[in-house]
């Protein structure tokens, strides 16, 4: 009850909240149930992890010795880091085709939902980045949880230091939910058309820059242009389609109608 | 502050080539209860979907508190949007609803929530994909009436409710309502159940209102007169015959607006005056705009009516 409520014993008005307060309560109705975006990710990681382990006694079994330089380099190789990302991005969809039916519902304008959804993208990219980040520093410590066994040092995580990793882990994780959630914004807009002219539009898109890139035989540059940027170089420029996602999503979802 | 709650003018929604709302215009006055009533594809949600900004207009205009709703966060925050239809994230349960849905609805009373959640004998962990279809509506019914919103929608908002629980949230509504007066509309199929709770009746039909009535005149309106078939057709002579029903010698005619005078011949010609449900008058309205070619043609009452159409 609020305090006019109580005075008045009328329903008759609201007591307006200021619009930092409304894009927060969409931050809060995101996590509200804290398994979606905290609790699974986790858990897969955690999983993931205990995976790692075993695959590398096996390997350091049939190669007679995992502390080895070539063993350490070897499991860079292992995609286990990114394991919570695939189910992030079907998080990153949920988000718009759940949370945007669920917010309308409760009276929230689509602006507030975008801003309160993009902001909690961020916190969540910052905290998995900074998460991320320090176990890569602590299994580098730790040579391998002191068990020889490497798994968040790996890809690209754990070259170029602390910074490069914190940076390009936020980057990549931004892009992972922006990317579901424009495709869930693409839906909630234009529905099946929409996809359609999405998903085809992007294989032209691909198919003509490989074709482009082959005809002119422009594929060592390519390479050239690539190895120049670096790690924090490339993700740098991966802010370029978050940005593109992000802003897209916003400029679309402005006029989505929820579906029955 | 006025006492309209709700100016529309002009408005029209078309989805292509259909058009769900054609040129509709009516208000609604602050602190009563409305009843949306109509056929289904009439447009009632979509109505309600232009009325709380889920729905962009193609014409006309729409005023809620004073403003559009649409993106206007201080229009929005007075609604409450309850439709048969919502959403809900696939991890969420009953208790992620209700703990939510404070944040958003500033009126928000728990206790009131919590005593609901009995009444409907809520189960409040288990995940909103496993509840049943009438306690998926009663989550939504419990959000609107809890959310105590100076404008609420109920958009058939019972859909597998059983009896017992209509007659709650009828009641639960009407006390509350009591206390704590708002303005709500209700849009439902059974018309008679909810008439005695309705202040005020609206009815849709091909997108286009074809009644906006108070619903104590609307039921005045119109009464059956019954007798000797003879006597019946002399008496309705060049009166407004809504319908007409007859076995044998017998006639049932239904005609609109008798005054006390005209009660009293009724009366003294030796005919029975009963009075028309709510219900009875919508179905003979809206069946009579519609035309003979959506009627089953097989039903005697519908067929005693058309032949006088």
């Amino acid at each position: 009850m609020t305090v006019t409520d109580s005075l008045t014993g009328t329903a008759a008005s609201v007591h307006p909240r200021s619009a930092p307060a409304r894009i927060w309560n969409v931050v809060r109705l995101h996590l509200i149930d804290r398994r979606t975006y905290i609790g699974i990710p986790w858990l897969i990681v955690g999983m993931a992890f205990v995976i790692t382990i075993f695959i590398a006694q096996i390997v350091g079994f049939t190669t007679g010795g995992l502390g080895t330089p070539d063993a350490i380099e070897g499991q860079r190789y292992s995609w286990a880091v990114l394991s919570p990302q695939w189910y992030l991005v079907v998080v990153g969809v949920q988000a718009i085709s759940f949370g945007f039916p669920l917010a309308l519902g409760f009276g929230v304008t689509r602006r507030d939902f975008y801003l309160g959804t993009a902001l909690l993208f961020l916190l969540i990219s910052a905290a998995n980045a900074l998460a991320f980040a320090l176990l890569t520093q602590l299994e580098q410590l730790t040579e391998g949880w002191f068990i020889d066994t490497y798994m968040f040092n790996a890809l690209w995580l754990g070259i170029d230091g602390f910074w490069v990793d914190l940076f390009s882990f936020f980057v990549m994780q931004l892009l992972v939910f922006f990317i579901g959630a424009s495709i869930a914004t693409i839906y909630m807009r234009w529905r099946m058309p929409g996809m359609l002219v999405f998903w085809s539009s992007l294989a032209l898109a691909i198919v003509g820059a490989v074709t482009i890139i082959t005809f002119t035989s422009n594929w060592p540059a390519v390479a050239i242009w690539f190895g120049a940027q670096g790690i924090g170089g490339i993700f740098a420029w991966l802010l370029l389609p978050a940005a593109v996602a992000g802003f897209g999503g916003f400029l679309a979802l402005r006029r989505a109608t929820p579906k029955n | 502050m006025t006492d309209t709650a709700v100016r529309v003018a002009g408005l029209t929604k078309k989805f292509g080539a259909f058009t769900a709302i054609d040129d509709v215009s009516f208000t609604v006055e602050r602190n009563k209860i409305y009843g949306l009533l109509g056929r289904n594809g009439a447009g009632k949600t979509t109505l309600m979907q232009l009325l709380t900004g889920q729905q962009f207009a193609t014409s006309g205009t729409l005023e809620v508190f004073g403003a559009s709703p649409v993106e206007n966060a201080r229009v929005l925050q007075s609604l409450c949007f309850i439709k048969e239809s919502q959403r809900y994230p696939d991890s969420f349960r009953p208790q992620h609803v209700f703990a939510s849905a404070p944040w958003f609805f500033a009126n928000w009373d728990d206790a009131f929530a919590a005593r609901l959640v009995e009444d409907f004998r809520l189960p409040l962990n288990r995940p909103i994909k496993k509840l049943s279809r009438g306690q998926l509506s009663a989550v939504g019914v419990i959000v609107g009436l809890a959310s105590r919103a100076p404008l609420t929608f109920f958009d058939e908002p019972y859909l597998g409710l059983d009896a017992v629980a209509r007659q709650i949230f009828y009641d639960r509504l009407l006390e509350d309502y009591a206390e704590y007066p708002r303005t709500i509309m209700l849009s439902t199929h059974l018309i008679d159940e909810v008439s005695n709770l309705l202040e005020h009746v609206l009815v849709i039909d091909e997108g286009r209102i074809l009644m906006d009535q108070d619903a104590e005149q609307l039921r005045g309106s119109a009464s059956t007169v019954v007798g000797k078939k003879t006597d019946v057709d002399a008496f309705v002579a060049g009166r407004d015959i809504i319908s007409r029903d007859g076995i044998g010698g017998l006639a049932s005619v239904t005609v609109a607006g008798l005054g006390e005078a005209e009660r009293a011949a009724a009366r003294a010609a030796g005919l029975e005056l009963s009075p028309v449900s709510l219900q009875q008058l919508i179905v003979q309205r809206t069946t009579s705009t519609t035309g003979s070619a959506t009627l089953d043609e097989t039903e005697s009452k519908t067929d005693a009516w058309s032949t006088h159409s």
